[in-house]
């Protein structure tokens, strides 16, 4: 009996689904992996079981992903829902979290797509309740139909105009937006402007929601920026500046967002390469076309890999998918090829759209890399900029170092929320590049594991069913 | 460049020791192939313990914990040294047999740092220890400090007494050119009249280069620790005969250690953790502590660290080359002893004698008669 799987998908979104449905056609072992109870990932979550009366209202994007989900439950791949995967070795191991035991598994070829998450937005009284991120405000809605009434939504790019106007059309009062996209981002993006015409739907879409909020009568400032939300122990206040003056008004709940990022715990743990990525303004793990790191039976597709969008991630599941079938000789190169062309054109003109996008919505300086001293940078740990740079003078020079000198980046968020901020913290305390600065070198469990779950080990195999509940 | 010590490795033992020559005014400059701190002394436990020393170690070991509790006044930093005493527990009647044995060799040698526990007294120090443990000894002198401040403590002190420290410079050829040393790393060289060896779970190489052939092995003993917990233990915690080690920080988080350990791969400055064993690791501490069913784990990591075939460290002089120390092999034990360390290798320079004795330490202790 074969110990091994051929292929272990980790997340499945669109990219997953995507390499799942591609992967299985071929005729090659593959099991997914995902802490969700369904298919869909952030994008899609729950698309097919929505708690909500009326899904249209979330807007096609949102709606259009039930196909795909249908595919792939049609696919008859093996899913373990509601798993955690929690390591990933480079010899193909798995370890995961499942219903409170520790499970492991192998697999000759590993794809990680486990996505994106919200870029942290390091602005004073980000850290106090009340202050949410706007994907929250969407997993709030899409699982539990749960809203916020009277809540501030502040920053930039599709996904905050998005939520806002999913708001608006459920009858949620929003009190305001806050628009943090500064004009310089219009006259930056113009020049990537026609690369993005091909994807005229697109930009009409977007452009669509703004027009929509606007007409539903929300108070819409534009250009703001130093955004601080005020408030002891929670948030109460929100003030920024705006057109030349100050704004101050109450807020008790406020949804931030300025872009997504990739989720990057896994292939760090790994030790893969990254790379510093100047368009993005993030760390990306360094791939190939085929999505192949610098590990070679590991690859990566969809948001994880660098955000490149519900659409993109779908055609890059499946081109990496194919890799992964000529490296498990499967099929040939030929055939690879053949099959990948579409999906590899298609990728290259969304590039040309994300370069636009990427630049429109770029994330401003200020507020990506705090200046106030008392601006906390590690929530778990609760370091502030101040806090930092002390141990900066002490000496502490790279993200390893801070690390050990200060406990920024050692809570149970392993990073997520301070990374990006204390490399571009660092590099610009030290003058040099954020590529110069690095990273933290992390390392499994991506996740807090209790002690009970880990002292018992179940190891799963080609054939494993699991027990419907 | 040139100084009177270059001192290869930039561990505890390697900044404790720059920090003592330089304060004795020497020129030093402290060679470290990747950042001060980095490996073994940077990510070890961070137990401070004199407790269970092997009766070789025991003299150096308490004159380094005498030390620790005036660093922060000394090298003017937060080393977050804590005295809070360590207990060993005894999980049946054959670990009571072995404290016992172990108190008579103890005494006999005039030591009495050892104090045996009954189950009561165990309980009383231990509220949420296991019902079934029968007894324990302490070291009330014992406790922890945060290894990398520590070692970033001695650094920044020995670097305002003029050390210089050089990171990303790695040795790769040592030569002695009549009396003086000259150290090749890569296009840079150095010269000094004084070779610290001080590299840790590279150290066989560097001796090797200086002309001394040791049985030096290198593994990676593994950690974990959790998020923060209700207080329930002020003493650090280990066992007389399992493989069961943690304490519990101020913050309320728990490390566990043990003495599981991982694969190194040093080529690459990599290792890899052993999921399997850790859960040997999960399973003793909440066979012996209950109340950690509940723990979870943040963060599971290990470090490469040198071990010698008896589990004790070479210290001393090369016997091959004048003018060459060693520091190594600290075989999972060396943190709490860097304090002392730096003074006896800054007057193993300055003076060529130690005040201990550093016999059972010699680099050749485990080379063969020719035959
Ligand atoms: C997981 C773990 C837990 C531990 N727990 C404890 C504990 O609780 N209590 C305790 O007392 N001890 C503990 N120890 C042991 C303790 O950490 C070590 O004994 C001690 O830190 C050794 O210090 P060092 O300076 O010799 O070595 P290191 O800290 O390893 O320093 C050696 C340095 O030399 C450098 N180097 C090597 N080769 C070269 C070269 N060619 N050129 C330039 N530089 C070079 C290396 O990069 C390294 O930084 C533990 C160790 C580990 C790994």
């Amino acid at each position: 009996m074969r110990n091994s799987y051929d292929i272990a998908i980790i997340g499945a979104g669109p990219a997953g689904m995507s390499a799942a449905i591609t992967a299985v056609k071929a005729g090659s072992t593959v099991v997914v992996l995902d802490d969700k109870k369904q298919a869909g990932g952030q994008i899609y979550r729950n698309v097919s079981h929505s708690p909500l009366p009326n899904p249209e209202s979330l807007g096609s994007d949102y709606t259009k992903g039930r196909s795909l989900v249908a595919e792939f439950e049609a696919s008859g791949v093996i899913a373990l829902w509601e798993s955690t995967v929690w390591h990933v070795g480079d010899k193909g191991e798995i370890l995961f979290s499942q219903k409170g035991v520790t499970k492991s598994l192998t697999a000759r070829e590993i794809i990680i797509s486990c996505g994106a998450m919200e870029r942290p937005f390091p602005v004073p009284g980000w850290h106090l309740p009340g202050v949410m991120s706007a994907g929250s405000a969407q997993v709030m809605l899409k699982n539990d139909a749960m809203v916020r009434d009277n809540a501030v939504f502040v920053g930039t790019g599709p996904l905050l105009y998005l939520i806002v106007a999913q708001y608006i059309r459920l009858g949620v009062e929003v009190k305001a937006l806050v628009d943090t996209t500064p004009l310089s981002s219009y006259t930056g993006s113009a020049p990537y402007f026609p690369g993005a015409l091909a994807h005229a739907r697109m930009l009409v879409k977007g452009m669509g929601l703004l027009n929509e909020i606007r007409k539903a009568g929300v108070t819409v400032y534009r250009f703001a920026e130093n955004i601080a939300i005020e408030g002891d122990t929670e948030a109460k206040s929100i003030k920024f500046n705006c057109g030349g003056s100050q704004i101050k008004f109450s807020a008790e709940h406020v949804f931030l967002h300025q872009g997504v990022i990739p989720n990057l715990n896994m292939t760090r743990s790994l030790g893969v390469d990254h790379h510093w990525c100047a368009q993005q303004l993030c760390w990306k793990p360094t791939l190939d076309i085929w999505g192949e790191s610098s590990v070679a039976s590991i690859a990566v597709a969809g948001d994880c890999s660098g955000i490149v969008g519900a659409d993109a991630a779908v055609d890059m599941g499946r081109v990496v998918a194919l890799q992964r079938l000529v490296r498990l000789d499967l099929i040939t190169e030929k055939i690879r090829d053949q099959l990948a062309a579409d999906a590899l054109a298609r990728i290259k003109k969304l590039n040309r759209f994300r370069k636009f996008i990427d630049r429109l919505y770029r994330p401003q300086d200020l507020h990506r890399i705090p200046q106030q001293e008392d601006t906390v940078v590690c929530r778990c740990e609760e370091q502030t900029v101040g806090q930092l740079k002390a141990g900066f003078d002490a000496g502490a020079n790279g993200p390893d170092e801070l690390k050990g000198l200060t406990r920024c980046g050692m809570g149970p968020c392993q990073g997520r929320q301070c990374g990006h901020t204390v490399s571009e913290l660092l590099a610009q305390w030290r003058g040099v590049t954020v590529s110069d600065i690095g990273y933290y070198r992390l390392r499994s469990p991506m996740r807090l594991l209790n002690l009970s779950e880990l002292s018992q080990f179940t190891h799963v195999a080609p054939g494993y069913t699991e027990e419907k509940s | 460049m040139n100084a009177d010590v270059i001192i290869i490795g930039g561990g505890i033992q390697g900044c404790a020791t720059a920090y003592q020559l330089a304060q004795a005014g020497a020129s030093v400059i402290v060679l470290e192939k990747d950042r001060v701190s980095r490996h073994a002394s940077g990510v070890n436990a961070g137990g401070v313990r004199v407790l269970g020393r092997h009766v070789a170690e025991v003299a150096l070991s308490k004159a380094s914990m005498e030390l620790w509790p005036q660093l922060d006044v000394e090298l003017d930093a937060d080393t977050g040294f804590r005295a809070r005493s360590l207990i060993n527990i005894a999980a049946d009647e054959s670990d009571l047999e072995i404290l016992a044995k172990r108190e008579q060799q103890m005494h006999a040698l005039g030591y009495l740092h050892e104090k045996r526990l009954d189950q009561q007294e165990l309980r009383e120090r231990l509220p949420y220890v296991s019902p079934s443990c029968v007894g324990g000894v302490v070291s009330e002198e014992d406790g922890y400090a945060i290894p990398y401040k520590s070692t970033f403590a001695f650094r920044n002190a020995a670097e305002r007494h003029g050390a210089t420290f050089l990171e990303g410079v790695e040795v790769a050829q040592i030569r002695k050119i009549g009396p003086h040393w000259l150290v090749d790393a890569g296009s840079q060289r150095f010269e000094s009249q004084y070779l610290v060896n001080c590299s840790g779970a590279w150290a066989d190489q560097i001796s090797v280069m200086i002309g001394d052939n040791v049985p030096l092995t290198h593994s990676a003993p593994m950690l974990m620790i959790t998020t923060r917990m209700p207080h329930f233990a002020t003493p650090v915690v280990g066992a007389v005969s399992r493989p069961l080690s943690f304490k519990q920080f101020e913050n309320g988080t728990v490390l566990i250690g043990g003495g599981a350990k991982g694969f190194a791969d040093r080529e690459n400055n990599r290792t890899r953790l052993d999921y399997s064993k850790l859960a040997v690791g999960a399973k003793n501490a909440i066979e012996f502590f209950p109340i950690m069913k509940t723990a979870a784990v943040n963060r599971m990591w290990s470090g490469l660290e040198a071990y010698m075939p008896d589990n004790l460290p070479v210290i001393g002089k090369s016997v091959s080359a004048d003018n060459a120390f060693h520091a190594f092999g600290f075989s999972a034990h060396g943190f709490q002893m860097g304090p002392i360390i730096g003074k006896v290798m800054a007057e193993l320079v300055l003076t060529g004698v130690s005040s201990f004795d550093l016999n059972a330490f010699r680099v050749d202790r485990f080379e063969r008669k020719v035959l």
